[in-house]
Parts: structure tokens; C-alpha cells; sequence
């Protein structure tokens, strides 16, 4: 059979994308396989494709709720109903009437807490699963930028569900880390496809700057030459608003932001004028950009420091899909590393927390009978963050305290915390070298993840002489780019629906 | 001036000094207490309950802050306010939204808005015969009933933009002092994706609070004229199918009324339900409020009912303490009873 006639008939596409079909041959020939494919080269081709050959059901395994309700409406999209994401989101009626016909679905999205609700996982066992899919599969391995505690047992319960064909996916994994993943699934015989992560299209640029008032004027004079559309990362709610205002009120260009503080309703609609073109650059945080195709991004920009470079380099990959010329700058001041270091310590419960919530539980005889009982006023009391809080109860839940004591957990949690943090300050201090670097920056990059560079690009980088002139909008004075909008509510209303074309 | 202050203003003169400010913020945000449906019916506030319920306490505060500041309202203590003579004139001359009728519409409201702004979204792509896009709205059983209402609509497919366009065109032609706009930007339709509330109000130069009461207006304004047109619209009516509700009973009320009809006392109805008795009194008085076949009578001599009136008249006051003071003999139930049953619309 040709999969290039599968292809066409169900997604409308003409050929395959880098890698995808290697995966897909190797998940056909029966064989565990782990890809590394760069973001934006459609890796949930992956298991779309042979979800239309295999018979049973292809099970995902998905650390981002958000992420998931987006590939569900995507299958949907392209006329795949048989789907159903099992998470948080559904109520409980809606969850036992999809647990009851679970057959009925070819796709089932899961998370990995869900798969560890017994009942769950029994019902999942009674089904013939002919794909096992691992995504973002780097959040299995402790040394990877995303490390979820959850994941790290998904070994054990794909030997529950009976050893099934399994297909481990990410975009950005070191070699250290995929080898995690291989030992960590239990992997005995697999196919590696491992595309490059390079990019040749998107150059990078660092700029040193010396303050922040510098980066903000910066910004405004990158962003009025620069061709567009683009998106400009910050690790602050407040500050990508503040930039968002200004680069609207001085007429520059159509921009908004978008994070997490914003209600779903007012999320959707940004993230679609994006796409539609009505918005030429987003001012966003991190929660923007999963799932989001959108070809034609031109630049990305981080005003402040990424906490790793796996993270950077996804975020960069949004740029050039469309394979045009993009360019990926980073606005550097002195100190910059400050904030991510923060904002990692932040993540994590600090020792004084932990200290105090052990000393809460001996004095309120909370440990009783080999259980802790955690009540959420806890939470509050010791000034525990959401997620610090889930960290202390995964551990607090997770260990057999009839044998272990409450010091020897204590120690446990403490210890992680502390290797936690050493490993996410070695990867800000791996971004910070990258930054200070005196050689060439894809070679950097590439090296970080076991690769060498085999052939030139061109431009390149800045230290290899990257002109940040090749990336300007040629007319840039007749901005902004982006549509031009119906004054008249009874235009408006008449072009979104009366077609022209039709009326004739 | 905003029309939020407007209906800041009204309500406080209709309050007179009677409640605390507090009591307009659970109003406009729709409080489920009886305390504030009491007080929608006594006070005749009723159309503007429920009808802002994003409005945050700080963005509450900031506004009423702001009128005191500009010499509109008066601080009687306690958190009571007044109109000043100037607050007064501003009152007399800035009409209230027209159409606004939250205690009829407001739970209503939002679910018409998700149904109004898929089917458009729908209609519109299926004009352009485009498949393939991001629905705007997530609400599963609003893609329910839109399935379900476009295999019900007799006009053809392709007819639908342009009929669904001529039916609203008519309902906005004939409403006076309303814009469009601030609904018809907000639409989402075949490669155009509507406006946040925020970039609406930008665009037409409104601010945020005046921009969301002007829409709950529209809103309002649209959902009464499908009910009057009902006959002449083909498509519009579908929007309020199942929506609209007889009576305004709130479905544990109906459940009490079931059980009172059944012959069971207030007490072991709530024995029944497993319900605080203070609950079960609060349907009663829901059910004098809006249901006219309810009577009182029981729980309350036909002569303690009168005296009460009396007392309120005289006092000209519908606070219950004040009420209580001076009939020693009534309990607050029996009072509220009373006041619910017979106090003025």
C-alpha cells in the first residue's frame, strides 16, 4: 500500500514532512520506536496515519490539558470523530459515559494522572490498543527541562496494559534525556529517528542591551522594520501587557497579549486573530504557542531569558514553518539571569516550607495509621503555590509510609527539591553561555544536543555576521500590516454572512 | 457618564437608605441569596438583576468611590448612601438602558450570546462553504443544540447567511437609541474573528462598564424582540427554543412547592430534602414573591398580615428590624412573608 494514497485521501497533504514517513513505516513494521522530530514537522501525523491502518485503539498519553483539547479539535477538524480526551475537563457523567463506550473511540487522548485511577486502567486494559503514544515524551526523564513525577510511570503501566506497540514522540530531547526515556518505557529493540533539530531557515540574533528601558525602546524600533506577523515571548504577565499597549497606542502595529490570566473566551479569540492576520504580533508568555499552525511567523523576539534552551528552541520553531527566512532574537541585559532563577526557585517548595509543614504534621498528629492527611488549608497556610503544592502531595501520596517515617520523607522531598533546582540553574547557566558565546550559535545549539553541524547556512547568526536588514518589511511605512476593518456594524454583518460570489 | 452609574444612582434612590451600598453590587452580579431577590422585587430593582455578573467588588468599589468623589452620592454611615441634589438632576436626565431586563433574562443571558454567536460563526463558513476552522464557543451542549437546530431549519443551506442577515438587520432597524455595534464586532464568521469585549470598547471609544451593560442591553433587547416576532422570524426563534421559562421559580423551589402541594409541613420538608429549615424558608418566600396562587395565609393570621403592612407604610421602611421592633409577635419569616406577598412591584 502506498502511504502517500493514505495521505492524500485523509489529510489532503501531497507528501510527508521530514521524518514522518520513517516513523510511520517503522510503527507499521511493528517496531517501538522513539522520534525526535522538530516542532511544526506535524509529529501527531504520526499516529493519525496509522490509526487509519491499525486495527484497535491508539491510546496518547499527553502531559498539557490545553494542548490535548487542541489535538482533539484538530482530529475533529479534519472529519475524525472517534476521539475523546480523558482528562480533568470532562465531568463525571460525561467521563463514565465515555468509559462505557471507550471501544467506540479509535482515539483516546489520556493524562497521566487519569491512567493511574484504577478503574480507568482497567477499563483501558479490556481494549485491544494497537498504539501506544508517548508525547512530549522528554517529561518522562528527570534531567529533562519538563520533568513530571507522573510520567515517570508510564514504564509500569505499559506493562500493565500488556506491553503494546509503543511510540515515544518529542521535539527537543538531549541524548542523555532519550536515553531516560528508552530505559524508563522499557524499551528493549528500537528505532531511533532522530531528524535534526536545526532549523536553516531562522537565524538567531543576541542583542546586548543595558537596561530594560533599553529593551522596551528596542523593541519598538524592531518591531516597526521588522517584517511581521511575530510574537514577542516575556516571562511577566504585566510586562507583555505593558508592551502590548504601547506598541498599539504608538500605531506601530496590531498587537495584544496573551497569557494564562486571561479567560478562556478572550484567549481563543486572540490566538484566532493571529491566525487570521487581524493581530500582527502577540505579546505572550509561555502558556501561548502549543498547538497553534500558523506558517508564516516571522520573527520571534525574547524580551526576557528562557529558563533552558529546550524551551527557547521550541519557542523559536514557531517562526518559518511556511520555510521563509525568520529570525529569532534575544534582548540580553546584564542580570537578566536573575529572573529565571526566580522563577525556578519559585516552582519548587522552599526547605522553610517544607520544615514548617513537617512540624505541622507531628504537632496536629496529621500522620495516622501509615496516612497523611493533607487538607488544602495547608496549602495556604504554609504559602504553597499550586505548583509546589501538587509536588509535596505527589510525594506525600506516593510513598508506602507504613515502612518509611515522616524524617525519611521529609528528607526525600527536601532532596529532590535541591537536585531539582541544581539542574534547572545548570540549564539557565547552559542559555547564559549560549548568550555569551563568542562562536557560532546554530553550532552551539546543535552541539547542546549531541549534533554536529554538517553543512553552512546562510545568514547564519550574528556571530557569523546574520544582518538583521535582510529581515525587514520592504515598505515598512505603510504599516500596519494587518487588515483593515469594516467601520459599520452592517457591513460587518453583511460580508461575514452574505458571499457575493453566491448571490450571482 | 456611564449607564452603570446611572443604575448606581437609581438604585440608591430606590433603596433609599435602606440597605447598604453592597446590596446593589449582589444585584447587578445576580446573588442567588434571598436576601437580594427579596430586595429586587421590594425595591423594584428587578430588571437590573444579575444583569453584569463579571463586575469585580474592586471594579464596584472604584465606581460608587468615584461618585461620591464627584458629589453625586452622600455617605449616611454604615455604608449607606444618597443622592445629592446634583445626583438627583443627573438621574432625571440620563435615561436608564431601555431595554435591560435582568430578572427576566439573566440566566438566560450568556447561554443566548453562545448559541447566537455559534450559529453565526456556523451559518457563515457554511456560506463560504469552509469545513475546516476553530469553533469560538466550547460549550458542548451548545453544539448540541445546534446540530440539532439546523437539521430543524426549513431554509436551504445556502440561504442561510443572507436570511439569517435580513432577520437581524430587522430587529436592530426598529431599536431605538441602541448601536449594533457593540454585539455585531464581537461576531466571529468565515476567515473574520470577532472582538474581545476590551477591543470593542477600544475601538468604539467606550468604557469597559458602560461597553458591558450596553451589550447585556442588546442582548436583552434582541431575546424580547424574537419573543414578540416569534411568527414573522424563521431562524432567530431557535435561539431562545427551551430558554424562556413560565414562571421564575428557581428548581429547588419547585421542589419545596411540589411537596407543600402534597400535603407536607415546612418542617418535614425539610427532614425530606435534608435541608436547613431557614433553607425551606427561603422557597416559601420565593414562592410569595412569584407565584400568585400561593397562599400565606398559614404561616401567618390574616391580622398579623395586616398590621405589618401597616407598619411598614408608616415607617414607610421595609427593613425588617425596624418592622420587628415594634410588632414583637412576628417572627422575621412571617415578616418577609408578608413583604413578599404584599409589598409594591
Amino acid at each position: 500500500m502506498e502511504l502517500e494514497k493514505v495521505l492524500k485521501k485523509h489529510f489532503g497533504y501531497q507528501s510527508f514532512k521530514t521524518g514522518q514517513k520513517e516513523v510511520i513505516t517503522s510503527i507499521l513494521a511493528g517496531r517501538d520506536s522513539l522520534a525526535m522530530l522538530p516542532t511544526g514537522t506535524g509529529k501527531s501525523l504520526c499516529y493519525q496515519l496509522p490509526g487509519i491502518i491499525l486495527e484497535g485503539q491508539i491510546l496518547i498519553i499527553s502531559p498539557l490539558l490545553s494542548l490535548m483539547q487542541d489535538q482533539v479539535e484538530q482530529f475533529k477538524r479534519f472529519g475524525e470523530k472517534r476521539v475523546i480526551a480523558l482528562n480533568s475537563f470532562l465531568s463525571a457523567e460525561e467521563r463514565n459515559r465515555a468509559l462505557h463506550h471507550l471501544n467506540q473511540y479509535k482515539f483516546i487522548f489520556i493524562s497521566p494522572e487519569m491512567m493511574r485511577v484504577p478503574y480507568i486502567l482497567r477499563k483501558l486494559q479490556e481494549l485491544p490498543i494497537a498504539l501506544f503514544v508517548v508525547d512530549e515524551a522528554h517529561c518522562i526523564s528527570q534531567w529533562g527541562f519538563d520533568f513530571r513525577p507522573d510520567y515517570s510511570k508510564l514504564g509500569d503501566i505499559r506493562k500493565k496494559l500488556g506491553n503494546p506497540l509503543t511510540l515515544a514522540l518529542t521535539a527537543t530531547a538531549t541524548q542523555k534525556v532519550r536515553e531516560d526515556i528508552i530505559a524508563s518505557l522499557d524499551l528493549e529493540e528500537i528505532v531511533k529517528i532522530e531528524s535534526t533539530i536545526d532549523r536553516p531557515n531562522i537565524g538567531f540574533y543576541v542583542k546586548e542591551l543595558i537596561d530594560y528601558r533599553d529593551k522596551q525602546a528596542n523593541i519598538l524600533e524592531l518591531v516597526a522594520n521588522l517584517k511581521k506577523p511575530g510574537i514577542i515571548y516575556f516571562s511577566s504577565k504585566k510586562t507583555a501587557e505593558q508592551m502590548a499597549n504601547l506598541l498599539t497606542e504608538k500605531g506601530i502595529c496590531q498587537a495584544m497579549a496573551y497569557h494564562g490570566g486571561l479567560d478562556q473566551n478572550t484567549r481563543i479569540l486572540i490566538q484566532q486573530q493571529f491566525i487570521y492576520g487581524q493581530l500582527d504580533v502577540i505579546c505572550a508568555t509561555s502558556a501561548f504557542g502549543m498547538g497553534i499552525n500558523k506558517e508564516n511567523i516571522r520573527f520571534i523576539i525574547h524580551y526576557h531569558m528562557p529558563m533552558q534552551i529546550e524551551s527557547y528552541l521550541q519557542e523559536i520553531g514557531r517562526a518559518g514553518r511556511d520555510g521563509d527566512p525568520s529570525i529569532a532574537i534575544l534582548l540580553y541585559s546584564p542580570g537578566d539571569e536573575h529572573l529565571p532563577i526566580q522563577l525556578a526557585e519559585n516552582e519548587l517548595p522552599s526547605e522553610q516550607q517544607i520544615d514548617w509543614l513537617f512540624k505541622k504534621i507531628t504537632d496536629e498528629q496529621l500522620f495516622k495509621n501509615g496516612n497523611i492527611s493533607l487538607d488544602m488549608k495547608l496549602m495556604e497556610l504554609g504559602g504553597f503555590t499550586e505548583i509546589q503544592w501538587r509536588i509535596i502531595e505527589n510525594f506525600v501520596k506516593n510513598s508506602s509510609l507504613e515502612t518509611a517515617n515522616l524524617k525519611g520523607l521529609q528528607w526525600t522531598i527536601n532532596n529532590f527539591v535541591k537536585e531539582r533546582l541544581t539542574i534547572k540553574k545548570n540549564n539557565i547557566y547552559s542559555m547564559k553561555k549560549w548568550i555569551e558565546t563568542n562562536s557560532c550559535r546554530r553550532e552551539n545549539i546543535l552541539k547542546y544536543f549531541d549534533e554536529v553541524k554538517t553543512k553552512e547556512v546562510n545568514p547564519c547568526c550574528d556571530i557569523c555576521g546574520l544582518q538583521l536588514n535582510d529581515y525587514q518589511a520592504i515598505n515598512h511605512l505603510t504599516v500596519p500590516s494587518a487588515k483593515t476593518d469594516v467601520k459599520n456594524w452592517n457591513d460587518y454583518l453583511s460580508k461575514i454572512l452574505i458571499n457575493g460570489e453566491l448571490r450571482e | 457618564m456611564m449607564q452603570i452609574e446611572s443604575i448606581i444612582l437609581y438604585s440608591i434612590k430606590q433603596l433609599n437608605r435602606e440597605r447598604t451600598i453592597y446590596s446593589i453590587y449582589h444585584l447587578l452580579n445576580g446573588k442567588k441569596s434571598s436576601q437580594t431577590i427579596q430586595d429586587a422585587h421590594l425595591f423594584s430593582l428587578k430588571k437590573f438583576f444579575g444583569i453584569y455578573e463579571q463586575l469585580s467588588r474592586e471594579s464596584f468599589d472604584e465606581i460608587y468611590q468615584a461618585m461620591v468623589e464627584k458629589n453625586w452620592l452622600i455617605n449616611n454611615g454604615e455604608q449607606r448612601y444618597s443622592l445629592t441634589t446634583s445626583g438627583m438632576t443627573l438621574l432625571e436626565n440620563n435615561p436608564l438602558p431601555q431595554y435591560i431586563n435582568g430578572w427576566n433574562f439573566h440566566q438566560i443571558t450568556s447561554l443566548f450570546w453562545e448559541r447566537l454567536s455559534l450559529l453565526i460563526q456556523v451559518v457563515s463558513n457554511l456560506a463560504f462553504c469552509e469545513s475546516r476552522y476553530i469553533p469560538i464557543q466550547k460549550n458542548i451542549d451548545v453544539h448540541n443544540w445546534l446540530k440539532s437546530t439546523l437539521k430543524d431549519i426549513t431554509v436551504p443551506r445556502l440561504e442561510l447567511g443572507p436570511a439569517l442577515y435580513s432577520e437581524l438587520n430587522k430587529c436592530f432597524k426598529t431599536a431605538k437609541v441602541i448601536d449594533p455595534s457593540l454585539l455585531v464586532f464581537r461576531l466571529t464568521g468565515f476567515q473574520q474573528i470577532g472582538l474581545t469585549p476590551l477591543q470593542v470598547a477600544a475601538k468604539l471609544n467606550l468604557d469597559i462598564h458602560n461597553y458591558q451593560v450596553g451589550f447585556t442591553n442588546i442582548l436583552h433587547y434582541l431575546i424580547q424582540k424574537i419573543m414578540e416576532e416569534e411568527n414573522q422570524l424563521k431562524i432567530l426563534p431557535y435561539l431562545i427554543d427551551e430558554l424562556i421559562q413560565d414562571d421564575e421559580l428557581t428548581l429547588s423551589s419547585r421542589k419545596t412547592q411540589k411537596l407543600l402541594l402534597q400535603g407536607h409541613s415546612p418542617d418535614i420538608i425539610a427532614k425530606l430534602r435534608h435541608l436547613k429549615l431557614s433553607t425551606i424558608e427561603d422557597h416559601l418566600v420565593e414562592l410569595a414573591l412569584n407565584a400568585a396562587d400561593f397562599s400565606i395565609d398559614t404561616y401567618v393570621d390574616r391580622e398579623l398580615q395586616h398590621e405589618i403592612l401597616e407598619v411598614s407604610r408608616q415607617k414607610a421602611s421595609k427593613q425588617l428590624k425596624v418592622i420587628k421592633e415594634k410588632i414583637g409577635a412576628a417572627t422575621y419569616f412571617q415578616i418577609r412573608l408578608v413583604l413578599a406577598k404584599h409589598g409594591d412591584r
